[in-house]
């Protein structure tokens, strides 16, 4: 375990050498602190916003002013406020939505990868089908039979990205199950929970983390792509996606601000968390590095 | 590997994929909580009617039983029949197909020209302007929504300009012979000019809106792998031999870097598929993905199962046709 400790130190040394020195460095950094911003307007959302985002507070359809910043939208409702509260939908179902991918996928994954057999080739061709199967039309799926809700479109997302967890984590298990050390702690008696916990699960986690916050973008597309077609959030609670369904209504009107704002929101959280994992994926993986 | 056996076994490989995606959405469709037949007749209905309505969906059987029921349906092209308009969902799909494919044909050409040719001249002059612009062009719509880059365009073009209609494919009554539903192909094939620009004019949005959004994954990747072609020894000797420019990036660069393209274009058309279900809602485009959206909004569950798994066969298919002319362009992948 002490082998094992020194290793992420390193790894740690070399991370924050890597954050503050090179180029990608500061691309993560770029990409943390736009994380972090979204995840204050959704933790202090009600000390920011300068109105209750469900409220009529204005006129219908008023643009953008001193009063109302990004304008209102057709009931009256101040949009930058909707915009701020809408980080909280979209925060927690792209992070409870891969938390449940993650929960469900690495177990059976590290099950399948290790016992191998019947179990892992089933397992495997039900994982592959829903892998090649499109991301959001899967979801669309489950969320029309799930109807709408926190955690229920949590879980059609995680429903896509289980197999993805599955998949690396296997795949990671099987490679490293015949290694020398795996060998060594079961000729010590080593129980099958025990090897797969404490020896195999470490070495193979690095490689999720990459796929973690590359899926949080996705999700947060996905997340904003069923809310856009209705499948979303139950309104009148803000939400990017179903606001733009609402703002669409008045394109011919030519209320831009109802459409540019809740987009802008979404565009720039995605953007933030694809540059962080961008960033994460080449400190984890530097021989990406040479290839550029 | 002859072709003709190569074409064979990947077929029969597809098989057991297809039995398993059906095996999915089958169970997907029922473990999942929620009662389609309470759905469909709300939740004040006598319970006589709901046991009928019940029974006449054959959801009384036990499971097995109606697993075998639905494989044998699939296999002998019975989608179910829809319970809003109680058409076989089949005859729908086949209505709204051409729409869906016609938009996506388009977005693929044109996400294939931008990534094709912005990717080759970008290798070409890497780090310059050019190339540093793809580079900003491509992150940038990647983390563009579908549905937002459509709105914005058609704040643009149809609310501000006013050159192009908002949605819709054309009006109901098309001055030319309807034969293939591929409104561009039937135009063409009745002379009929007039007709053709209308019909281009409904087209261009939606489909610049979903290429473009798709061109970002083709341009990087066009991009990345001539880049390393463009280092090897083949293009050396094809510059020292002083053949021209086109002839050393697109003859043989490009070629050589095609292989890993075509293989990433062939996943790509999954995902287009999935930006034609946004780019269709927000145009109001009357294809398959607007048909699904449409029939989750009714519940209408048969019509809903019915084109999901269309949308899996279509993959399924679109995947074993990709492989093929893959091995076709490149005798290697055979082996």
């Amino acid at each position: 375990m002490a082998r094992d400790k020194k290793f992420v130190s390193e790894r740690i040394g070399d991370f924050a050498r890597d954050l503050f020195g090179s180029g990608t460095g500061r691309l993560t950094l770029i990409g943390s602190f736009i994380l972090i911003f979204y995840v204050i307007l959704a933790v202090f959302a009600p000390y920011i916003a300068p109105y209750d985002p469900i409220e009529r507070v204005g006129l219908s359809l008023e643009p953008p002013s001193k009063d109302f910043w990004f304008g209102t939208d057709n009931l009256g409702r101040d949009i930058l406020s909707r915009v701020i509260y809408g980080s909280r939908i979209a925060l927690s179902i792209s992070f409870l939505g891969v938390a449940v991918a993650f929960i469900i996928g690495v177990p059976l994954g590290l099950i399948s990868g290790y016992v191998g057999g019947w179990l892992d080739r089933v397992l495997t061709l039900i994982m592959d089908a829903m892998y090649v199967f499109p991301g959001l039309i899967l979801a669309i799926a489950v969320a029309a039979v799930l109807g709408p809700g926190i955690v229920n479109i949590s879980i059609s997302i995680a429903v896509v990205y289980t197999p993805t967890y599955f998949r690396v984590i296997r795949n990671q298990v099987a490679a490293v199950k015949d290694e020398m050390y795996v060998e060594a702690a079961r000729a010590l008696g080593a129980k099958r929970w025990e090897i797969i916990l404490k020896y195999i699960f470490p070495n193979v986690l690095p490689s999720v983390v990459v796929v973690l916050s590359m899926n949080l973008a996705d999700a947060l597309m996905t997340e904003a792509g069923l809310s856009f077609l209705g499948l979303g959030i139950a309104p009148p609670t803000p939400d990017w996606g179903f606001d733009l369904n609402s703002g669409q209504r008045f394109v011919l009107s030519r209320a831009w601000w109802g459409i540019v704002f809740p987009g802008l929101a979404i565009v720039f959280a995605a953007l933030g968390f694809s540059i962080f994992s961008e960033g994460i994926n080449e400190l984890l993986n530097p021989t990406i590095r040479e290839r550029r | 590997m002859s072709l003709r056996s190569y074409i064979l076994t990947r077929i029969i490989l597809a098989l057991p994929m297809i039995f398993i995606l059906l095996v999915v959405i089958f169970f997907l469709l029922r473990i999942i909580p929620g009662d389609p037949v309470l759905a469909i007749l709300g939740g004040k209905a006598p319970l006589e009617v709901i046991e009928q309505k019940r029974h006449e969906m054959g959801l009384d059987k036990p499971i097995m039983v109606q697993f075998f029921d639905y494989l044998k349906d699939v296999f002998t092209g019975n989608l179910g029949t829809s319970t809003l308009t109680n058409r076989p969902v089949i005859e729908e799909l086949k209505d709204r197909f051409p729409a869906t494919l016609e938009l996506t044909i388009f977005a693929f050409i044109i996400a294939l020209l931008i990534g094709l040719f912005w990717g080759a001249e970008s290798a070409w002059r890497k780090d310059e302007p050019l190339d540093i612009g793809a580079r900003v062009y491509s992150v940038l719509l990647y983390s563009v929504p579908v549905f937002w880059f459509g709105l914005i365009l058609q704040l643009i073009f149809a609310s501000y300009l006013r050159w192009l209609p908002v949605g819709g494919r054309i009006p109901a009554v098309t001055s030319f012979e309807v034969r293939t539903g591929l409104y561009v192909l039937d135009a063409i094939m009745s002379g009929d000019w007039k007709g053709l620009l209308d019909v281009l004019r409904y087209l261009a949005l939606p489909s610049i809106t979903l290429g473009m959004v798709t061109s970002s994954i083709f341009l990087r990747m066009v991009r990345n792998n001539t880049v390393l072609i463009l280092s090897k020894d083949l293009v050396k000797a094809a510059r020292a031999r002083g053949l021209k420019k086109r002839v050393v990036l697109y003859g043989h660069a490009v070629k050589n870097a095609f292989v890993p393209i075509f293989t990433i274009i062939g996943m790509q058309f999954a995902s287009l598929l999935a930006g034609a279900i946004l780019t269709e809602t927000t145009f109001s485009w009357p294809g398959i993905g607007s048909y699904l959206v449409m029939k989750i909004r009714y519940r209408d569950f048969p019509a809903i199962q019915g084109t999901i798994i269309f949308f899996g066969l279509f993959i399924v298919v679109i995947s074993i046709i990709i492989d093929i002319v893959n091995a076709l362009v490149d005798p290697r992948v055979r082996y």
